[in-house]
C-alpha cells in the first residue's frame, strides 16, 4: 500500500489514479496510523514552500514523516514541491525545509526572455543509472511546472538534470530510499507511468 | 451441394465438424455426420457472393463503369461508409484503385476508439477522398442504448447499426449518389446465426424497445423506417454495392495491404474499433448470452479457406478479452452510459430475452421484400 | 530546448462538445468524455475544457468535469463559471491542474490574486477574450457584457501584477475561421508581459504555431476547429500532430 500524503497542497486525485493505473494500490491519507503502515509513500505538492512546511507540521505529520523516512528507511517519493520541501530551505519561503537532502530551492529569474513559471514537456538527462528510470524504450519527457529549481551542492545524489534557458538544474534526485522529481509523472502519460511503476518495484 | 434431408436440433452441446458452429446457436442443426445447416447454407450461397475469377472480373468491370457514369457532373459517384476497421478500410482502397470519385462517410456514435480515429484520419489523407461525418447526439443515443441493454436482447448493436444505414442513405441522397459501398462480405461474415442478433433495420423494434425503456425523446437521432427504405432504394434508386464480395478478399492479405498503403493499424478483434463493441462481443454477449460471434466469423474463415478448423479452435480458446481489458473498459462504459457498477451486474443477472418477444415488423417486412423483389424481378 | 506546449480547447455546451464560429453558431462535435479520451490516447501536451454556458447559468459541472479529469493522464484545464475560492477548491480536489477565470477577473482581479496565494500562481489562468472594435483595434470582450476601464495591454499588465500564472488570449474574430492568428496583436501582448501567453482563435496550420512561438513570442498554443474537424466539409474528426511532426515544426 502507498500513502500518499495529504496535506492540503495539490492535486492528488491524478497521483492516486495513476498509481492505479500502473498496478499498485494507494490510499491519500494524512492519518498516522495510515503512513506508519504504509510500504512506501508519496509526497506530492503543488503550491508555496512555506505553506507547505506548515501544513505538515499543522497535521502533525513532521514526526511520523521523519520517523518512517529516516528511521525505517521506508521509499519516498517527492513530487515537485514534494521534491522541494525534502531539501534544507527555499528562497521562496522563510521556513527550514525538511532537511533530508542536502539542496537548497532557488528561484528562476524572470525576464523579457525568460517567462516563469517554466510550464510544459521536457526532456531529462539521467546522470546515472538509477532504478526510477529503468525500461524506458525512448527517452523520457515530463509535465513541468515550476517557479522555483533545486539546487544540490552534492553531486552524488543527483540523478537527472534538466535546463531553463541558460539554468541547469537538478530534475530528480536519490539518497538511499529518498526520491525526488520536480516534474509530475502523474500528469506524463506514459513516461510518468514507467516511472511509477518502477518506484512501485523498488 | 444439396443439404441433406434429415436435419435435427442436438440433444445437448454438440459442435458442427466442419465448422465450429455450435449448439450456443439454439437454432442450430445436425445431419447425421455431425455438419451443421451453417455449412450447407454457405455452400449454396457462395457461387452468388464470392469471386470466381474472370466472370466476376467482368461484373465488377460493369458495376464501376455504372457507378461512373452515375457521377458524371456530381462531386461523387459513390458514397463509402468508413469505420476504421479492415474491411470498410479496403473497400476504400480499392474504391481509388477503381478510379472512383468517393465521399466517404464515418458514423460517429461516441464510442470511436483512437486507433480507429487514426486510420480513418490516414486513410482519407492518403487515398485523398473528401469526408463527412455524421455525430449522432450522444445524450440521445445514450438514452437508446440503454434501453436496449435494459431490454436484455442480444441485438444491442441495433441502435449504431440502424442508425448508421439511415445516415449513409441521407447524406447518399443530399449529394445525389446513387452507389453505397459497403465493407458487408461473405467471406468473412456468410455465417450468422439469427439467434445471435435480428435486422436492425426495424424501426418498430426500435421504437417499442425505446419507448418501454428509454427516457429522452428521440429528436436528432437518424431513423429507417421502411417506407423511407423504399423511398430511398425503389424511387431514389440508391444501390448497396459490397464491393468486397467481387474482390479475391482473403482477410489477412487484405490486412497487410492497408497496413502498408495505409499506415493502418490494427487493435487486437474484429469490430474492436469501437470500445462499446469490443466491450460487448468480448464480454456482455458471451457472459450474460452465452454468445461468442468469433464463432460465426472464424467458421465462416474455414468455409473460405483463409484458415483451418484446428486454427479456429485454437483461436477459440483463447478469451477475447483479457482481464485488465474487461475491468478498463467496464469502467469506461459504465461511465459514459452512467450506470454504477451494480447497476450494471443487476441487468447482466437478467435473463436474455428474444427479439421477438417485444414489438417487432419482421413480418410486415418480409411481406414488403417479397413483393419488391417480385417487381424487380419482372423488369 | 522545451518544445511549446500545443493545446486542444474543448467548449463545453451542456452535456456536448461544441465549436463555435467567431463564438456564435455552436456545431455539436460529440461526447466530451470519449473526445477527451481520444485526446489522452493522443498524448497531447495539455488538454483546455471550456464550459461556455456555465456563467451565465451560474452552474458548473463538477460530475462531468471529473469525469473528464479521470480520461487524463495530462494536465487538464477548467474554464467557465468559476467565481469564488471554494469552487477553485472544489475543481482543483476533483483532478483538475489549473483553472482559467474570465469574467470573474474582469469584476475584480482580487479573486486571482487570493487564488494564486492559495494555491500558487501557476494554477491559476486569467482568460482574456479579445475582439476588434468599429475602428480596428482590439478590446476586451465579454460575453456578459461586463465592461472595465483599462484597455487590453494594461489588463494584462494587471492580471501578471495580481499573480496569474499565464494569460490565455481567445480572439473572438478568428474563432473558428482557421486563418491563422491575428500574430501582431499577441506579439504586442507578449512584449508586455513576464508570464507565458497561450494564444488561441485561428489557428489553421501547423505553421500558424510556430508563427505565434516565434514571432509573437507566445508560450504555447491552443487550437479548437483544427483540432476536431477534417477537410473542406468541416467534418467531426479529432486529430492531432505526432510527436515528430512538432518535433519537426518547432526545431526547423
Amino acid at each position: 500500500m502507498i500513502a500518499i500524503v495529504d496535506y492540503n497542497c495539490g492535486n492528488i486525485g491524478s497521483v492516486k489514479k495513476m498509481i492505479e493505473k500502473s498496478g499498485g494500490k494507494a490510499i491519500i491519507t494524512n492519518h498516522l496510523e495510515d503512513i506508519n503502515k504504509a510500504e512506501k509513500i508519496i509526497l506530492p505538492g503543488v503550491g508555496a514552500f512555506d505553506t507547505g512546511m506548515t501544513n505538515i507540521k499543522d497535521f502533525n505529520l513532521l514526526e511520523s514523516l521523519n520517523e518512517n523516512i529516516l528511521v525505517k528507511k521506508k521509499p519516498i517519493l517527492g513530487i515537485c514541491l514534494g521534491m522541494q520541501l525534502m531539501t534544507l530551505k527555499s528562497e521562496e519561503g522563510k521556513l527550514n525545509g525538511l532537511s533530508w537532502i542536502n539542496a537548497e530551492v532557488k528561484k528562476f529569474p524572470a525576464g523579457a526572455d525568460i517567462k516563469v513559471p517554466k510550464i510544459g514537456w521536457d526532456y531529462i538527462t539521467i546522470q546515472k543509472d538509477n532504478p526510477l528510470f529503468n525500461n524506458y524504450q525512448e527517452n523520457p519527457r515530463f509535465y513541468f511546472v515550476h517557479s522555483y529549481f533545486v539546487e544540490s551542492q552534492d553531486e552524488t545524489i543527483i540523478t537527472a538534470r534538466s535546463k531553463y534557458h541558460h539554468i541547469d538544474y537538478t530534475s530528480a534526485f536519490n539518497k538511499d530510499n529518498i526520491y525526488g522529481v520536480q516534474f509530475h509523472p502523474e500528469k506524463s502519460h506514459k513516461f510518468g507511468m514507467q516511472l511509477l511503476k518502477n518506484f512501485l518495484a523498488i | 451441394m444439396d443439404e441433406p434431408v434429415k436435419m435435427k436440433k442436438a440433444d445437448g452441446y454438440q459442435m458442427c465438424v466442419k465448422t465450429i458452429m455450435d449448439t450456443t446457436d439454439e437454432d442450430i442443426m445436425f445431419d447425421d455426420n455431425g455438419i451443421c445447416n451453417h455449412y450447407y447454407k454457405y455452400k449454396r450461397l457462395e457461387p452468388y457472393y464470392t469471386y470466381k475469377g474472370k466472370e466476376t472480373d467482368l461484373e465488377l468491370e460493369k458495376i464501376v463503369e455504372q457507378i461512373k457514369k452515375s457521377g458524371k457532373g456530381k462531386d461523387y459517384d459513390c458514397l463509402i461508409g468508413l469505420s476504421g476497421g479492415v474491411d470498410s478500410s479496403y473497400v476504400a482502397y480499392n474504391a481509388k484503385k477503381l478510379g472512383l470519385r468517393a465521399l466517404t462517410v464515418h458514423f460517429d456514435n461516441g464510442w470511436n476508439s483512437e486507433l480507429a480515429v487514426k486510420n480513418i484520419e490516414n486513410i482519407v489523407k492518403k487515398l485523398n477522398f473528401d469526408y463527412q461525418t455524421w455525430v449522432v447526439n450522444w445524450e440521445e443515443f445514450k438514452d437508446l442504448q440503454l434501453a436496449f441493454i435494459k431490454a436484455s436482447v442480444a441485438n444491442i448493436e441495433t441502435p449504431t447499426d440502424h442508425a448508421f444505414l439511415a445516415a449513409l442513405y441521407r447524406i447518399a441522397d443530399k449529394y445525389h449518389i446513387k452507389y453505397i459501398l459497403s465493407g458487408s462480405n461473405f467471406v468473412t461474415e456468410g455465417i450468422l446465426p439469427t439467434s445471435w442478433g435480428y435486422n436492425a433495420k426495424d424501426l418498430t423494434h426500435l421504437r417499442a424497445i425505446h419507448k418501454r425503456f428509454g427516457k429522452i425523446p428521440l429528436k436528432t437521432y437518424p431513423t429507417l423506417g421502411l417506407y423511407k427504405e423504399l423511398y430511398y432504394t425503389y424511387f431514389k434508386k440508391i444501390k448497396m454495392i459490397r464491393l468486397l464480395n467481387y474482390l479475391p478478399y482473403v482477410k489477412s492479405e487484405a490486412m497487410k495491404t492497408i497496413q502498408t498503403e495505409l499506415d493502418w493499424k490494427y487493435y487486437g478483434g474484429k469490430h474492436y474499433e469501437s470500445v462499446f463493441t469490443r466491450f460487448f462481443q468480448g464480454y456482455i454477449l458471451p457472459v450474460k448470452f452465452n454468445i461468442d460471434k468469433r464463432k460465426a466469423h472464424l467458421s465462416t474463415l474455414i468455409m473460405s479457406g483463409q484458415i483451418t478448423r484446428e486454427q479456429a479452435l485454437q483461436e477459440i480458446q483463447k478469451p477475447p478479452l483479457t482481464k485488465e481489458q474487461i475491468n478498463e473498459d467496464k469502467i469506461y462504459v459504465t461511465k459514459k452510459l452512467d450506470l454504477t457498477l451494480e447497476e450494471f451486474d443487476q441487468i447482466m443477472q437478467q435473463k436474455p430475452k428474444k427479439y421477438n418477444q417485444y414489438p417487432n415488423n419482421e413480418k410486415i417486412r418480409n411481406w414488403v421484400y417479397k413483393i419488391y423483389n417480385k417487381i424487380k424481378y419482372k423488369q | 530546448m522545451m518544445l511549446p506546449r500545443v493545446i486542444p480547447v474543448l467548449l463545453l455546451k451542456g452535456n456536448g462538445v461544441y465549436k463555435t464560429e467567431k463564438f456564435k453558431n455552436p456545431k455539436y462535435i460529440g461526447d466530451p468524455i470519449n473526445a477527451v479520451k481520444i485526446f489522452n490516447e493522443k498524448e497531447v501536451d495539455e488538454i483546455i475544457i471550456l464550459d461556455i454556458d456555465a456563467t451565465a447559468n451560474k452552474q458548473i459541472n463538477y460530475k462531468l468535469i471529473e469525469d473528464l479529469a479521470g480520461e487524463c493522464f495530462m494536465p487538464m484545464s477548467y474554464g467557465g463559471g468559476i467565481t469564488s475560492i471554494e469552487e477553485i477548491k472544489k475543481i482543483i480536489s476533483i483532478g483538475v491542474e489549473k483553472v482559467s477565470i474570465n469574467s470573474a477577473a474582469l469584476n475584480n482581479l482580487e479573486i486571482i490574486k487570493n487564488a494564486s496565494l492559495q494555491f500558487g500562481s501557476s494554477t491559476i489562468i486569467v482568460s482574456v477574450d479579445i475582439k476588434k472594435n468599429l475602428f480596428g483595434k482590439y478590446e476586451i470582450y465579454n460575453a456578459n457584457k461586463i465592461k472595465i476601464k483599462d484597455n487590453l495591454i494594461d489588463y494584462c499588465k494587471k492580471i501578471e501584477a495580481y499573480g496569474a500564472g499565464e494569460i490565455l488570449i481567445n480572439n473572438v474574430d478568428k474563432d473558428g475561421t482557421m486563418t491563422g492568428y491575428d500574430f501582431n496583436i499577441l506579439k504586442t501582448i507578449t512584449e508586455n508581459v513576464n508570464i507565458p501567453v497561450i494564444a488561441c482563435g485561428g489557428a489553421g496550420k501547423l505553421e500558424d504555431f510556430k508563427h505565434a512561438i516565434e514571432y509573437s513570442k507566445c508560450s504555447a498554443v491552443a487550437a479548437g476547429s483544427m483540432f476536431v474537424f477534417h477537410g473542406k466539409h468541416r467534418a467531426v474528426l479529432i486529430n492531432y500532430p505526432s510527436q515528430n511532426e512538432l518535433k519537426n515544426l518547432f526545431e526547423h
